[in-house]
């Protein structure tokens, strides 16, 4: 099952590497972080996404909530939530795809942020998995890097 | 104005610490020229840090609050970090305090230069940095606190050598109060899960309590006791539990695990509610969880809610300090009747055969173990290393009404000989014993010059079968009898050594001989030394 928790940590040096390091030593999966200042200059705020079965899980809540440094650790319900996620790709092109990707682009609501000559530069901010489907279909055209914030969450109420 | 130095000393002296385990070096030199002009505050020299992270351990445990290990920078630092981590996976509290190289330095690869934050992540409760002396009165506050708190464990303080130097810009004050905004222990369990743990009490014909670490951590044991005694509840206990109840108490069934008595693990099997109480449930003592949660009910008390739920899915769980909640329990209306249960368990005691055969040819271990321990004084206080000679004592050990020391989590061995100066530093007047073999003897053995130094009139008893024994059992059971690099052989001359640091040496080499040489070890007055020569194809299984 997916895990999503919305952290709130002291800003302080050294708080991301312990959140990691925790990760890392008991074998939890990270399937995206994005940490960033909030409206409080020493409050961070991660939402980190995981995967794992329900026991592990419950224990990357417990363990969040032992650290010191961790304020507030919410587990948020997809559902009852809202998750974005921003994402800038460099895509080739060719004279004969040119008008298909800009098609593709303007349906999936990416925006053209960048031309040059052989490639473009597209961002996308959409659910996760609308970004992920959306760098599935650009794939047949040649993908040269892409970026991704990694996802963010918020709870609806 | 002070300067940090200074400032630690203070912080020191307001936590009411008169004793400290460490090692000099530059970078912690302005501490230690406060410490200089505080000479209530006594240092001890130890001969290697990691000996002063398990004289503190040793320390903490008897004394019950945090106790406090002090090294320079770099290596004196790294030396430290077995001690932080075997402290750390045994919940005692500890204070470290690090010297560090001059703030401006720091990242910069220079001398004796470790980055201990980083390095201690995993094994320490919390750590900081000081970045200013104006902040060691709040972090030392902090510190203890979060030691002393909670699920107890070590914190780390490093100190860059120049903020030791610097001055406060204003007077020093120890803060009366902390807040720490990530970190509020649950103290008091939650009224539902308690009223549900008293309903199922009350349900249950075969109820077993399963007593850990965490009751001796917490101050339980007498709650404990008077909740079992009450109920009529019998108990079992995990390695880290013995002391919870004496040996001979008549609902105590033994310690658990895979090696424990057998007929403490018949009675989980065969309970159908499993209290555990301040243990882990770690691999040594329920080799196989998910067979127990399928059979029975399981209560899980714990101040930690990250070790309910880790190994097993309890029944139900209860989160809180054990005072709080067995002094609730106490109260509760709970009538159970478990005569016939209690019987059923006496009865497995008498039907369970010990298939294991010692060998008589020297010393038996066992017959060592339980003469060492009936000898030893009621409030003693029994420090076993690890190893062989730790199953030995942890299977044998008669526990009276003193204090059964070891570390069950890390299993770090040379623990039990800087552990027992620090609890005899703790307790002076109670009589205390560390039994180690000969391989984590010497692992330790230049704590002698401690003992010596500051005339510590512990007991050092040596299980001598000249191997790493606890190896070469597993190198003969899984490996045919392949044994590899586990050969000590009959060094050290145990009575030169004795006589280099002036102790006595006593000497037992058959089971004849072992009555008169304990007692004579134990009678005598200053630090002594006996050997007590094992035969090697002793197994602890």
């Amino acid at each position: 099952m997916k895990g999503i928790f919305s952290v709130l940590v002291e800003n302080r040096s050294g708080v991301l590497s312990q959140i990691a390091g925790l990760f890392a030593r008991r074998g939890y999966n990270i399937d995206s972080l994005a940490v960033g200042e909030t409206d409080k200059h020493d409050v961070s705020s991660m939402t980190i996404v995981s995967t794992g079965d329900q026991r592990t899980i419950d224990q990357i809540e417990k363990h969040l909530n032992k650290k010191l440094d961790v304020i507030k650790v919410r587990r948020l319900d997809e559902t009852k939530s809202i998750s974005l996620e921003m994402m800038l790709i460099k895509v080739l092109y060719n004279n004969q795809n040119r008008a298909s990707l800009i098609e593709l682009c303007s349906v999936m609501g990416a925006r053209i942020v960048h031309v040059t000559a052989k490639s473009i530069v597209v961002e996308i901010h959409n659910t996760p998995d609308v970004v992920e489907e959306f760098m599935g279909l650009l794939r047949t055209y040649g993908i040269v890097e892409v970026q991704r914030t990694g996802t963010i969450s918020m709870s609806k109420g | 104005m002070i300067n940090g130095a200074e400032a630690m000393v203070e912080c020191l002296k307001a936590e009411g610490i008169n004793r400290i385990f460490g090692i000099p070096g530059v970078a912690i030199a302005p501490f230690y020229e406060a410490l200089y002009h505080h000479p209530e505050i006594t240092h001890v020299l130890v001969r290697q840090e990691q000996a002063a992270g398990h004289a503190a351990s040793g320390y903490a445990r008897i004394t019950r609050k945090p106790a406090v290990c002090v090294t320079s920078s770099g290596p004196g630092a790294t030396n430290l970090i077995t001690a932080l981590a075997t402290a750390y996976a045994d919940s005692i509290p500890l204070i470290a305090i690090t010297g560090q190289v001059d703030s401006q330095l720091l990242g910069h690869d220079v001398f004796q230069e470790a980055d201990m934050r980083g390095a201690t992540e995993s094994f320490v409760k919390y750590s900081y940095l000081v970045r200013n002396a104006n902040d060691i009165p709040r972090i030392f506050r902090e510190a203890f606190h979060i030691a002393s708190t909670g699920r107890t464990g070590p914190v780390l303080i490093d100190v860059p050598c120049d903020i030791q130097k610097m001055e406060l810009s204003k007077a020093f004050a120890y803060p009366e109060t902390v807040n720490i905004r990530g970190y509020k222990p649950n103290i008091i369990g939650n009224g539902q899960q308690m009223a549900k743990v008293i309903a199922a009490i009350n349900r249950a014909k075969k109820p077993l309590i399963c007593a850990g670490g965490g009751v001796i951590l917490g101050n339980g044991e007498k709650l404990v006791r008077e909740f079992c005694e009450k109920n009529q509840i019998p108990l079992v206990s995990t390695m880290m539990g013995i002391g919870t109840v004496a040996k001979a108490h008549p609902l105590y069934f033994g310690m658990l695990g895979n090696n424990g008595k057998p007929y403490a693990n018949r009675a989980v099997a065969n309970a159908d509610l499993l209290m555990i109480v301040g243990a882990r449930v770690a691999d040594r003592a329920v080799p196989r969880p998910e067979n127990l949660e399928k059979s029975l009910s399981v209560i899980h008390i714990d101040i930690d809610s990250a070790e309910i739920g880790k190994m097993l899915g309890p029944t139900i769980p209860l989160v809180g300090d054990i005072r709080h909640i067995f002094e609730a329990l106490l109260q509760a209306d709970i009538h159970i009747d478990t005569g016939k249960w209690i019987e059923e368990l006496e009865n497995f005691k008498k039907t369970t055969v010990d298939h294991r055969v010692f060998s008589d040819r020297l010393v038996n271990p066992m017959t060592l173990v339980q003469t060492l321990s009936e000898k030893m004084e009621d409030t003693a206080i029994y420090v076993a290393d690890v190893g062989q000679n730790q199953l030995w004592s942890a299977d044998n050990y008669v526990m009276k009404d003193g204090r059964f020391l070891t570390t069950g989590g890390m299993g770090t061995m040379g623990y039990s000989i800087p552990a027992a100066i620090g609890a005899k530093m703790a307790e002076p007047d109670k009589q205390v014993v560390a039994v180690c073999g000969d391989g984590a003897f010497q692992m330790s053995m230049f704590e002698l010059a401690t003992i010596a130094v500051n005339k510590v009139p512990l007991k050092i008893l040596v299980m001598r079968n000249q191997y790493l024994g606890l190896v070469r059992e597993h190198q003969e059971k899984v490996y045919q009898s392949h044994y590899s690099g586990v050969e000590l052989h009959a060094y050290p001359h145990y009575e030169d050594l004795a006589r280099a640091y002036d102790m006595a040496c006593f000497h037992a080499s058959s089971n004849e001989e072992l009555d008169g040489e304990l007692d004579r070890f134990l009678s005598s007055k200053e630090a002594a030394i006996m050997v007590c020569d094992i035969d090697s194809a002793n197994n602890t299984k």
